[in-house]
């Protein structure tokens, strides 16, 4: 005779409250790179709350970093979550974007200055996956909204910041900076909410070689 | 007056002149055929039920529907008394007025200057008929929510087949009083009247006998006794009509009939078969535009853009329920702000999907209107829709997941478009081409609407096969090219190549270590813009990778191209 637990297991049985994303352990979205998994809670990025990755340059492996979650999270949802780009410093590079395994199909390119408002409102609309966002905040009052609107969406958000900023004060979840060095990228997870600060030597970074299995 | 039964006895009982009469009288006897104009009862109209919409103070009200809505109904005590003259008669004449004008005695067909020795403070307005016919229009339109057949009766009066649709609406008692509702809401005030023929409902409506008849059996003596001026027959009828007694209908039924025919008009003779039902009575249906145009004036005018957002509220309400009778949303909105002297200000919403709520709607306009410098004070709106677009009808989704996603995108879309430009909201996609700078495009956002190539993989390292994975075929190492025959292409793109210090060796924030290269990439030479460029990839002191080429033309420069983020 089978318990009520064997028959909760059952895969045709839903339940309500696992759905909409109110399932409570706070699990992580793999990054693609098993290092970084390890020094982050959950094993991965925060699934909600701001991400803000400091860097004072592009090139460095910033947007590498990010390709293998994303590229997971737009084949999510049957495809149907969007990922928006706010204000980014330079054209994203389609062939490369599929080659990483995107659907490009799903990219919503927003031009902004400043990028606050459009983030804000890709993040509350509840159509995008993932939001990235290159913006200068000079006020607490906006990263604070932004953090609340990232805390309610179901939605990586993703901010990219100058190191300068690093020494204010931030409500982000998780924030690290970037450094390159002759080896390739050092992450240095300056905070993190329910982890530990860290540094993690990633090397070059290919994200051909780092998967998300979803 | 004779009732039918009575009728229907006589003939060859008494042979008095009376009789005679009665036999070839109008009203044609179910028996048998008798008089020139031999009605058959038309079985095709047997099973209809009309409603007449008449609308007695339509002239007042059409102009009143033109000025701005946003004013409370005028208190008869207080507000200064409205006359309507008409302009194609010299003006001299009131047409129209209201409740204030009628209680201090100023009547239709009055001299304009015995109104204002009456009321010198009247206010006169301007007739006018296109106005009229537009306020008809917008009944009719109306009415289609209650029945698809809605027939136009100018110049004031709307008649509706409403035989299926009694059940539907809960009775004819409920039915009326919803289509009273709905027309009042609108700022008419309608008479009605329901009867199983045409005409015979929009002669009673006319003389106010607000009735409702289901059967035709009782039609013919409720019609008898309607005066005749119900049925707008010519003057010249009229008159030796009433030379000879006959003022109501009933008289008229009296008659015989092939001597009314000849004397007066068949039509009158067609006309009254037709009230009473023993004639067809085919009528044109009402189509409704399938564009919506509406223009408001505004008094007094306005300079704001808020009140402006605020004064097309209403505007905006009346499209969509226009909308919403056909089932189908609108794309495009051209909103016209009317300037006394400047040149009108035109303000063109563009919906990224087919949409038909009045809030969406309302929320952009005032996202657009608040970024829109007025020359002037507004004295009128105008909105006109673009064509419409059958709407899709989205079910709701039981699992939380799925909905509101990917619907929830062109609000999105539209709402950043609204602020930020068409322009500053884009998809990208790949182009099968070598060059670079051409081997993508911007793309339209929407599915369905772009041209978006079947997904697919470009042949570009970081070729990683994620979809293949998901799906958990894992291609075999044979299939998947291997990484030193596959092209690198950066994840950014600067929009034009950057040219580099540097003749024999690229500088850029130091020297630049070359990591894989050249790939050669010449192409183009029909189209004018053909490249000729060694590709590389670099890397800076500083541990930035970068897509650099070298010109293979002219002098051989370095440019930087893109940057691997």
């Amino acid at each position: 005779m089978s318990s009520i637990d064997d028959l909760l297991r059952h895969p045709g049985l839903w339940r309500a409250r696992e759905q909409g994303g109110a399932t409570s352990q706070p699990t992580g979205r793999p990054t693609g790179y098993v290092a970084l998994d390890r020094c982050l809670p959950g094993g991965g990025w925060p699934a909600q709350g701001l991400i803000e990755i400091l860097t004072d340059r592009h090139g460095v492996g910033e947007l590498s970093l990010l390709m293998p979650a994303l590229a997971a999270l737009s084949h999510e949802d049957h495809g149907e979550g969007w990922l928006a780009w706010v204000a980014p410093p330079y054209q994203p590079y389609a062939p490369a974007l599929v080659a990483c395994g995107i659907d490009v199909r799903r990219l919503l390119l927003v031009r902004a200055q400043p990028a606050e408002w459009a983030m804000e409102q890709a993040l509350r609309s509840g159509a995008c996956s993932a939001v990235l966002g290159w913006a200068e905040f000079r006020d607490r009052q906006g990263l604070r909204r932004l953090q609340l609107a990232a805390e309610q969406s179901r939605c990586m958000a993703v901010l990219f910041r100058r190191l300068a900023d690093g020494n204010e004060p931030s409500p982000a979840v998780l924030r690290i900076a970037l450094e390159s060095s002759r080896k390739g990228l050092v992450v240095h997870i300056v905070k993190s909410r329910g982890g530990q600060a860290a540094t993690v030597q990633l090397g070059w970074l290919d994200p051909a070689a780092h998967a998300v299995a979803h | 007056m004779s009732l039918p039964g009575k009728r229907r006895v006589t003939p060859g009982v008494q042979p008095s002149s009376a009789t005679v009469r009665s036999q070839q009288g109008l009203r044609p006897a179910p028996g048998g055929g008798r008089g020139a104009g031999k009605p058959v009862r038309a079985a095709a109209t047997s099973n209809e039920l009309w409603l007449a919409i008449h609308l007695p103070h339509y002239v007042l009200e059409s102009l009143r529907r033109r000025t701005a809505a946003a004013q409370p109904d005028p208190d008869p005590g207080t507000a200064t008394a409205t006359v309507v003259v008409d302009m194609e008669g010299g003006g001299k004449v009131v047409c129209a007025g209201d409740a204030a004008a009628v209680v201090a005695g100023v009547t239709r067909g009055m001299a304009l200057n015995s109104a204002l020795a009456l009321l010198p403070g009247l206010h006169v307005l301007a007739r006018d008929a296109q106005a009229e016919r537009e306020l008809l229009k917008a009944v009719a339109t109306r009415a289609i929510g209650f029945t698809p057949r809605v027939v136009l009766e100018p110049p004031d009066a709307v008649l509706l087949e409403v035989r299926g649709s009694l059940r539907l609406f809960g009775g004819v008692r409920r039915f009326i009083a919803q289509v009273r509702e709905r027309l009042q809401s609108m700022g008419v005030a309608p008479l009605l009247a329901l009867t199983p023929t045409p005409l015979a409902s929009l002669w009673f409506a006319r003389m106010g006998e607000e009735v409702a008849l289901r059967s035709r059996d009782g039609l013919a003596s409720r019609l008898a006794r309607l005066p005749l001026a119900c049925a707008r027959w010519p003057e010249k009828h009229l008159e030796p009509l009433a030379a000879m007694g006959v003022r109501t209908i009933g008289d008229c039924l009296k008659l015989p009939r092939d001597g009314f025919a000849r004397r007066f008009a068949p039509q009158m003779l067609r006309a009254l078969d037709r009230a009473v039902g023993c004639a067809p009575d085919p009528r044109v249906a009402f189509v409704p535009r399938e564009r919506y145009s509406v223009r408001r004036d505004l008094e007094p005018e306005i300079s704001d853009t808020e009140r402006l957002g605020r004064a097309a509220g209403p505007l905006v309400d009346e499209l969509c329920s226009f909308l919403e009778l056909r089932c189908c949303g609108v794309d495009v909105l051209d909103f016209s702000l009317l300037h006394r002297d400047a040149p009108s200000t035109r303000v063109c919403l563009r919906f990224a999907e087919p949409t038909a709520q009045a809030g969406r709607i309302a929320e952009l306009l005032r996202e657009r209107l608040a970024r829109t410098e007025l020359p002037g004070p507004v004295r009128a709106l105008r909105l006109r829709s673009g064509p419409l677009v059958a709407a899709r009808q989205e079910a709701g989704d039981l699992f939380a997941r799925a909905r509101g996603r990917s619907t929830s995108v062109p609000q999105l879309v539209e709402r950043l478009r609204a602020r930020l430009g068409t322009d500053a909201v884009y998809g990208i996609q790949v182009v099968p081409e070598h060059r670079p700078e051409s081997a993508w495009e911007k793309g339209d956002i929407l599915p369905g609407r772009g041209h978006f190539p079947p997904g697919g993989h470009s042949p570009f390292r970081p070729a990683l096969p994620a979809a293949e994975r998901a799906k958990g075929n894992v291609p075999s190492q044979e299939n998947v090219p291997s990484r030193e025959n596959v092209p690198l292409r950066p994840l950014w793109l600067l929009a034009e190549p950057q040219s580099l210090d540097g003749r024999e060796h690229p500088r850029y924030e130091g020297r630049l270590e070359f990591e894989e290269g050249p790939e050669r990439i010449e192409s183009g030479w029909w189209d004018g813009r053909d490249v000729r460029r060694d590709y590389y990839v670099a890397r800076t002191a500083g541990g930035m990778r970068l897509w650099v080429f070298r010109e293979r033309r002219a002098e051989g420069r370095w440019f930087l191209h893109g940057v691997f983020g």
